[in-house]
Parts: structure tokens; C-alpha cells; sequence
């Protein structure tokens, strides 16, 4: 029976592996906890020095100022890399940046990772909207146009980039109150505010009356 | 200051009578949750995000989508839902994202076609035996 190959993928992402080198990665990527100097920064920084690790090596476009948009630029890709029944074409999607200067960089950057840091990088590919409620939620918007698959697709990795954007402004201004500890709610208002200030928030023209 | 979280409700009710509405929005409430969690852990919030902020997420990013999905259909002549016109808007923003979709997009595309490649190889099997 054929499964869904976004289904198989994320089960196959059981392996703390970096998807590009699937099968005997294990070997080489032994999670250190080597006491670089980094290590304490990346400790300390509530994972703020994290995403720019993580978009210098792999997003081509750094051109934003938002962090986070870059780094989340492999999210969902790498999932699907790791569904075996396209072996064929399994080699062409392993080099997803093109490069395989980056993608040393990166299984050198993930195998310095701390447990805590392999989790949360783990949460962030693996996390996602998921398909019927995002295409539920779509439907609901548009009203009765039938939503394509793609469709579904590239809204979902739109909000996740969003979602991404929204957390980490948030975790900026943490940063500039000083304040730790979950990220609160006023905290993603301002963030949002930002976001707005930016222009990376879509504005209707015309101003919603009657809330 | 706007309540983000009325917004959700704000643009369903355009759309069609109240009771509905009602009810689309009831199922509104905790719609992503669980994705958002993990979500927002790993973007950089806590091992449990607070579930007040989880549900100001959510609104947000439903909102986001809303209006991002209007925006597309005021660009868009009346037709059928097309992909490019979500393409269309972010160019003008976001190159990171319009990245990110061109790649996810491709990749379905890619696996749309291994995935019939991979019946048609089974069906000749099949065939063969």
C-alpha cells in the first residue's frame, strides 16, 4: 500500500541523522559535548546565535534582516528527501543547496550540537502545519473553491517561515528587556507589531471596519 | 489595539450568515495547537510554550493566512485559485520565502512524478507474473 511519502518521511526521521547522509551517518555524527567556547554562547543565548549557523550554511538568499527566515529555508524539504521509494531520485534531492561545501558545514555544525540544541533543531524540521487542517482552514477562507495540494503545500511553508519570524522578533525583544523564560504574550504583540512595521505582514487596503 | 483574536471571526462572517460562522469559529479554538507547539519550540521558545501565547499564535497566523489568501484573490481575476498568485505577492517582500516555496513546490512536483514512475514499475511487475 502505498503511503504517503510526507507520512514515510517523518517516521524515517526517527535517526538524529542530518537527512543528506542518511544510512551511515551514525558513524560520523557523534553528538559531542565538546566544551568549545560556542558551546557556552549557544547555551546562554536561548538559541539566538543558532539560526544564523544554520541560514549562513544553507539559505543562498541571506539578504533579510529576519534571522529566522533563512534558517527555516530546509524545514520541510529534508523530510521528503528521506522517502526510499524514489531511490533514483534520492541523489539529486541529497545535495538540496547544491553545494557540498554547505552541507559539511552543516553535519559539522550538527554534530557539535548538545542534546537540547539536536531536539529543538529536530523540532523545527519536523514541525509543520498540517495538510487538512491547513486545506480545511483555506477552504474556510475562500469559500468553496477546491484547494490544490501544491496549494496547501506552499501556504503551509508560508505560515511556518511566518511562525518563525514571529518567534524569534520575539525572542529579540526578550533579549533587549532582559527578560527570560517562556515567550509571553506581549512579547509576540510587540513582535508583531514589528513584523507590521516591516512590511512583512499583509494589510488590507482597505481597513477592516466592525470587528 | 486591535484583538487579533476577534479577526479570525471578523472575516468569516463576511462571507456568509452568522450561524455558521459560529461554528467555524468554535472550531477555530485550538485548530494548531499541537503543530504550533513544537513549532514554536523549534523556533526558540520553551520546551512548553504558555498556552496563552500558543493561542495568540495561532490567531495570528490564521489571520496572516486570511489575509494573505484575500490579498491573492484581489490580484487575481475571477478564476479558479492559482498558485501563482501567492508567488506574486511575496516576490515583492519576502525573498527567503519565495525560496522556501519554490523549493517545496519543486520537490512535490518531484515526487508527484517518482511516485507515478514507482506505480507504473509495479504495475509491469504485476503485469509480468
Amino acid at each position: 500500500m502505498m503511503k504517503d511519502p510526507f507520512e514515510a518521511a517523518l517516521e524515517e526521521q526517527n535517526l538524529e541523522t542530518p537527512p543528506e547522509s542518511p544510512i551511515h551517518a551514525d558513524d560520523e555524527e557523534i553528538i559531542n559535548v565538546q566544551p568549545l567556547a560556542e558551546a557556552d554562547d549557544y547555551d546562554g543565548d536561548s538559541n539566538l546565535s543558532f539560526p544564523p549557523h544554520a541560514s549562513s550554511s544553507v539559505r543562498p538568499s541571506d539578504s533579510t534582516p529576519v534571522v529566522g527566515s533563512g534558517g527555516t529555508g530546509r524545514g520541510k524539504e529534508e523530510e521528503e528527501e528521506e522517502d526510499e521509494e524514489e531511490n533514483m531520485d534520492v541523489d539529486m534531492r541529497r545535495v538540496p543547496s547544491g553545494d557540498p561545501d554547505k552541507m559539511a558545514k552543516m553535519k559539522e555544525i550538527l554534530s557539535r550540537f548538545t542534546d537540547d540544541q539536536m531536539s529543538r533543531y529536530e523540532s523545527f524540521r519536523r514541525s509543520g502545519f498540517q495538510k487538512a487542517n491547513m486545506k480545511r482552514l483555506l477552504i474556510g477562507i475562500t469559500g468553496t473553491q477546491k484547494i490544490s495540494l501544491p496549494m496547501t503545500i506552499a501556504v503551509s511553508g508560508i505560515a511556518k517561515m511566518f511562525v518563525g519570524e514571529l518567534i524569534e522578533t520575539a525572542r529579540i525583544i526578550m533579549t533587549e528587556r532582559k527578560e527570560n523564560g517562556p515567550i509571553r504574550p506581549c512579547h509576540i504583540r510587540e513582535s508583531y507589531r514589528r513584523l507590521k512595521l516591516e512590511g512583512k505582514v499583509p494589510r488590507r487596503s482597505v481597513q477592516r471596519l466592525f470587528r | 489595539m486591535h484583538g487579533s483574536s476577534a479577526t479570525g471571526g471578523a472575516s468569516k462572517s463576511r462571507a456568509g450568515p452568522s450561524q455558521p460562522t459560529d461554528a467555524s469559529l468554535k472550531r477555530k479554538r485550538g485548530f494548531f495547537q499541537k503543530d504550533l507547539q513544537h513549532m514554536m519550540y523549534g523556533f526558540g521558545d520553551d520546551h512548553n510554550p504558555l498556552p496563552e501565547t500558543v493561542s495568540l499564535v495561532e490567531d495570528i497566523v490564521i489571520e496572516y493566512v486570511t489575509d494573505l489568501v484575500h490579498k491573492a484573490q484581489d490580484i487575481a481575476p475571477k478564476r479558479g485559485k492559482l498558485l501563482t498568485e501567492d508567488f506574486l505577492f511575496l516576490i515583492r517582500k519576502d525573498l527567503p520565502k519565495l525560496h522556501r516555496c519554490t523549493e517545496l513546490l519543486s520537490m512535490n512536483e518531484e515526487l508527484k512524478q517518482a511516485r507515478k514512475a514507482f506505480e507504473v514499475d509495479e504495475e509491469k511487475i504485476a503485469n509480468a507474473e
